[in-house]
């Protein structure tokens, strides 16, 4: 683990240490809740995402979202114009409004629609949001600049930019790309929606962490190299 | 080869014919045809064969009866191994010797029972193979017949001759047996089939029904067919304790049906003549797959037995079994035969007339089982009594050999003459080579035979002998060149069409690439990250098209995934569009549209579960919706006349917009009056309104014919204004418009006719579509800036364009199979049947909104351009952008077509590949193809005849 070199200047560039530490606790956090609510699916509960799909999913995102909220509102944008207070309003809020822009995305994108599949399309919508809207509302609130510049130019710019950027966009190549075996007549369980969408938006979500940390590192490596 | 300095139409035409050629040549090699013939052996026919002994005139069977009845019991997938005892083999498996009873009687009884092993043709499918065992012939890709979609037996086949020859059939279990023979049999007791998972149902319903019947005299020919062993391969495979599970219940089965039967077959018993077989349809490989062609697919097996013991055994010449030794130290003879054979065989045991297009032989060892049940004549030359038998016999196989060869010779012939795609000249004139030298050895056998009546015993048998072999060498022939002519591919056939198309793409890269090289300065654009990009996107797009292809899932929902690769480039445009900061409407609303496509697209796949056997039914939720509402009705029937009313006024706006010329004027109105029609048309078909309206008898194929006339004219005119046209279309700067609006508005009316009513819904659909498309592939274009004009290379709009068309397909309730098309649409406007007009509108109405509006509707791509260009240089760029255009639409479009020829080269023997690859492929190439003449078309009207591709004014 990398340890900040010098936190006792103030932050005043996004790609401070004192961001870097946060950065790697941010990612490792959500990470580890993620595998706690998978394990306590599986160990806990003894349902998984192929026999339970919409229990688990909604354990997911049940454990998962106030730790995100939580963790992103510390990080916020502007932490001395905006309260803590108002930066968890600002992610509880995103959490329906990200589910709602994710479940149409998917709906176009060709997600079965029907009474049967409701509850597994929105806890899994619901979760979509914590892996990409929620950080960025907690975060930049409804700074329309902020939002364009992470989700439309893709130009991130400070360690907090990527924590919010990378693991987004994992997710939705994540979950694009796990759309594909769905038409598949292998007729194996986890071909139905939302097991194997699910399954790829968390392996994006992990690995855009996991680029985000390592980025973080080498970045902060060379800071440190530049600070002394 | 190709270069600047070219008419864009030549370019064009020039690759049209290579891509005809292309295809032709592949086709040739892949789509093997054979044509059914409607012909049927009759009693009665074997009056004209050399072979009838014109003494007996009062004979009525082409051979002599040998069973009265006979009972066929099918095994679906039977392995050869499962029969076989196992010392055939290098190593036992826990699946052999799991039938003994069978094995037993072979080695015991010695001649009256005995184990074959049957060699089938491919495709090892259950439909095609039971398809192949009754009519003797050998299924191809395509057999050209009266009923493309239904998979009832036209052909003369084993159970209809049973049938009109007064046999009474009984069938029992897969009810495959039930859609190829739906009128056949006296009683049926059909179970479902496609229940995979199902090991017992079709088994029980069977043993259910078998026993009793076989205590019954009410049938002749009775039919159980066993599904289990097969259904327990697909799911669990053949080495499971399931499929070891089943063979026991087999065994033990078949054990209480031979003592049911053996119970009865004494003198008077009503088994008394009784034949039985029992049978597999296929093999399966050790994974439970089947449909190709490895060895373990086409071997199974054949049990036969005899409740007679034959007199003697056959002359072993004639004898290709192979014994060994089992484990009881007792020899087993296992003989082969091809299933081909099976029909001509069983029809010879029981007299029945041979199928007209059989073109099997008549098994010897088969045969002889039979043989046991003739009362021969008692002859006291004691001395060669034995060997008087066996030339009798002999004698007898020599007469239904005789037959055979006739036959067969009969539909050879027949077949020649009536089939478009028949035998080469050399290979009939061997086979009438080899017929006549049998017969002509035949002719001076026979008188041979009457004159040394008295030595009958020692010399006539090397002349019985070598006839036998002359028939039998034809029989032979004639099966292998059916063979290589019916079930082979010709790969390279379609190596050298597969080459062809590849020619293509690199003709069309390589245009591409000279146009967008001497253009480079004008692409101020191009080069930028963004663009360049786009391109990479825009390419992986149709590569996961293209790939998409080879799985057969993937086929059967592309429109699903067409649907899934749009919306895909919609969101990349959508992030774009938000990144300018514009049009952002725009993209909401095509997301929105694909959405609204996407529903369409499902409810037409569901119409295709219905209708496929390969999908499961799976509801949708567009069609829980109550049809039988007031409201409903009333919506159904208002909304697309709504809609056409929209489409017109969107006409009347665009033309009062700008300021057209009367030719123009004249066309826009004649469709305008066309959707009156249309709509008057719609009312008066409807239930509610019908009323209100003239006799609707006038009104329902006069109609629509005066707008198919009006469409006609119109094309005309517009060919004619082309033709007095100067100064070329984009002199001006409305001409591309209103030379755009012109031409779809006339194919308009026509397609949308054709379509029904969801016509105009969809016509909707396509305009905003393409209206969408074109705002944001011209997103770069800046308003303000109107003197620098970009040449806009943007590859990601023309292939959404083609996505969209794709889309369009699906959602206008279209698949890629022949039970897809929707045949009431060539019968509006006419009641009776001409060929070629039915075809022309089944054709306009199958690739109208996807294959002939988005060609002519591309240019609307580039009309932002035109409009806003201001000097000639502008539009000539322009125009340069449209023929760019039209050159990666085409290029899409064979990328797709290339795919599909890959993957029916690689699938070529797969379980579907003739229910869905060889549809898929049919298609396919017929949308490019006429893609390819619409290009053409499309580049004539757009730059003109002169219209080169360099632009020598420039």
């Amino acid at each position: 683990m990398v340890k900040p070199s010098s936190a006792e200047t103030p932050p005043t560039s996004s790609f401070h240490p004192v961001f870097l530490l946060q950065t790697l606790l941010v990612h490792l956090i959500c990470g580890v809740s993620l595998g706690i609510g998978l394990w306590m699916a599986h160990d806990v509960y003894y349902i998984s995402l192929v026999s339970n799909p919409s229990s688990t999913l909604r354990l997911i995102w049940v454990i998962e979202s106030p730790i995100v909220i939580l963790l992103y509102s510390y990080v916020r944008k502007n932490p001395n114009k905006s309260s803590y207070f108002k930066a968890v309003v600002r992610g509880l809020l995103g959490l329906p409004v990200g589910a709602l822009v994710n479940a149409l995305g998917a709906i176009a994108l060709g997600a079965p629609v029907g009474i049967q599949y409701l509850s597994n399309t929105v806890h899994w919508s619901l979760m979509m949001s914590l892996f990409t809207f929620v950080p960025a509302a907690s975060v930049y609130g409804s700074s329309w600049e902020d939002w364009r510049r992470i989700f439309a130019h893709t130009k991130p710019n400070g360690f907090v930019d990527y924590m919010i950027c990378l693991p987004a966009h994992g997710a939705v190549f994540g979950a694009w790309f796990g759309a594909w075996p769905m038409p598949l007549d292998w007729e194996r369980p986890w071909q139905e929606w939302p097991i194997c969408v699910s399954y790829g938006a968390m392996t994006g979500y992990v690995i855009g962490m996991v680029a985000s940390i390592s980025f973080v590192i080498i970045h902060g490596r060379q800071q440190h190299q530049k600070g002394d | 080869m190709i270069g600047l300095g070219q008419r864009k139409w030549v370019i064009m035409v020039m690759l049209t014919v290579l891509h005809i050629v292309g295809i032709l040549m592949f086709t040739r090699g892949f789509l093997l045809t054979r044509t059914e013939l409607p012909y049927y052996s009759n009693s009665s026919d074997v009056f004209h064969s050399p072979c009838f002994d014109h003494s007996q005139s009062n004979a009525t069977c082409w051979t002599r009866p040998a069973v009265n009845r006979l009972v066929i019991i099918v095994l679906d997938a039977l392995r050869f191994d499962f029969v076989a005892p196992s010392s055939f083999f290098k190593e036992a498996k826990p699946w052999m010797d799991r039938l003994q009873v069978l094995q037993k009687l072979a080695s015991t009884e010695g001649t009256s029972a005995r184990i074959f092993k049957a060699i089938a043709d491919p495709p090892t499918t259950s439909l095609q193979r039971l398809k192949g065992l009754t009519t003797g012939g050998l299924p191809t890709f395509i057999d050209v017949g009266n009923s493309f979609g239904a998979p009832a037996i036209v052909e003369d086949n084993f159970i209809h001759q049973l049938v009109s020859n007064g046999k009474r059939v009984v069938m029992m279990g897969d009810d495959t047996w039930v859609q190829l023979f739906p009128n056949h049999f006296k009683k049926s007791y059909p179970y479902p089939s496609f229940n995979v998972k199902d090991l017992h149902t079709v088994d029980s319903g069977c043993i259910e029904h078998l026993f009793p019947s076989l205590y019954e005299e009410d049938w002749d020919v009775l039919i159980a067919h066993f599904l289990g062993v097969d259904h327990a391969g697909h799911i669990l495979g053949v080495d499971s304790i399931p499929m070891i599970d089943k063979l026991e219940q087999y065994n033990a089965m078949l054990e209480k049906v031979i003592e049911v039967i053996r119970s009865q077959s004494g003198p008077g018993g009503i088994h008394e003549n009784t034949f039985l077989l029992v049978m597999g349809d296929h093999g399966q490989t050790i994974n439970g797959d089947h449909g190709g062609g490895t060895s373990e697919e086409v071997e199974t097996s054949i049990f036969a037995m005899s409740f007679k013991q034959p007199p003697s055994s056959i002359p072993s010449e004639f004898d290709s079994s192979s014994c060994e030794i089992n484990l009881d130290q007792k020899g087993t003879c296992i003989s082969s035969i091809h299933q081909l054979d099976f029909a001509v065989t069983v029809s010879a045991l029981l007299g029945v007339p041979f199928p007209f297009g059989s073109i099997g032989r008549v098994s010897p060892e088969l045969y002889a089982l039979g043989a046991g049940t003739w009362n021969l004549e008692k002859v006291n030359e004691g001395n060669c009594l034995n060997q008087l038998k066996v030339v009798e016999w002999m004698q007898n196989y020599c007469n239904v050999l005789c037959i055979n060869s006739w036959q067969v010779k009969r539909y050879i012939d027949v077949y020649s003459a009536s089939s478009i795609i028949g035998f080469s000249h050399e290979d009939l004139l061997h086979i009438s080579d080899l017929y006549a030298k049998a017969e002509e050895n035949r002719s001076c056998c026979s008188e041979k035979l009457l004159f040394n009546s008295d030595e009958i015993c020692s010399s006539s048998l090397p002349y019985l002998k070598r006839q036998i072999d002359a028939y039998s060498n034809f029989l032979l022939s004639i099966a292998d060149l059916a063979r290589s002519k019916w079930t082979e591919f010709n790969l390279e056939m379609m190596g050298v069409g597969f080459g062809i198309m590849l020619i293509s793409l690199s003709v069309y890269l390589f245009t591409i690439k000279r146009m967008i090289n001497s253009f480079g300065v004008y692409l101020s654009s191009f080069g930028d990250s963004d663009i360049s990009f786009r391109l990479l996107f825009a390419c992986f797009m149709v590569m996961i098209r293209a790939c998409s292809f080879l799985s057969n899932s993937f086929i059967l929902e592309e429109g699903k995934v067409a649907n899934f690769l749009l919306a895909t480039t919609v969101i990349y445009k959508l992030r774009y569009s938000i990144k300018r900061g514009k049009m952002l409407t725009e993209a909401i609303l095509f997301l929105f549209l694909i959405t609204i496509l996407r529903f369409s697209i499902e409810v037409g796949l569901s119409k295709q579960a219905v209708n496929s056997l390969f999908m499961s039914a799976h509801s949708s939720w567009m069609l829980e919706i109550a049809p039988s509402h007031p409201m409903w009705i009333f919506m159904v029937e208002i909304v697309p006349i709504l809609a056409l009313t929209i489409l017109a006024y969107l006409l009347y706006i665009t033309m009062a917009c700008s300021s057209y010329r009367g030719i123009w004027k004249f066309i826009v109105w004649g469709t305008n009056l066309c959707y009156i029609l249309i709509a008057v048309h719609w009312m008066s078909e409807s239930n509610i309104l019908s009323s209100v309206l003239m006799p609707h008898v006038i009104v329902r194929n006069y109609i629509p014919r005066i707008i198919y006339a009006m469409g006609l004219g119109q094309l005309l005119l517009l060919a004619f204004s082309q033709l007095i046209e100067r100064g070329g279309p984009l002199a001006s700067r409305k001409g591309l418009v209103i030379k755009i609006v012109a031409m779809l508005s006339t194919c308009s009316s026509t397609i949308i006719l054709l379509s029904g009513k969801q016509g105009s819904l969809i016509a909707i659909a396509s305009i905003i579509g393409g209206y969408c498309i074109m705002r944001l592939g011209n997103i770069e274009q800046d308003p303000k800036d109107k003197f620098s004009v970009n040449l806009n290379f943007d590859p990601l709009s023309v292939t959404q364009w083609s996505f969209l068309a794709t889309c369009l397909f699906f959602s206008t309730g279209h698949w890629c199979t022949f039970d897809g098309l929707r045949y009431g649409a060539a019968f509006i406007g006419f009641d009776d049947f001409v060929l070629v007009r039915q075809a022309i509108l089944l054709t306009i109405d199958t690739f109208g909104f996807s294959h002939i509006l988005p060609v002519f509707g591309l240019p609307f791509l580039v009309s932002n351009l035109v409009m806003s260009g201001r000097t000639d240089q502008d539009r000539r760029l322009a125009s340069m952008q449209l023929f760019l255009m039209y050159l990666m639409y085409g290029l899409i479009m064979a990328t797709t077509v290339i795919a599909t020829i890959i993957c029916v080269t690689i699938q070529r023997r797969h379980l579907m590949v003739w229910g869905l690859f060889a549809p898929k492929f049919v298609f396919d190439v017929v949308g490019f193809i006429l893609t390819d003449i619409l290009i053409c078309l499309a580049c004539l009207y757009y730059f003109g005849f002169r219209g080169e591709v360099d632009g020598a004014d420039l």
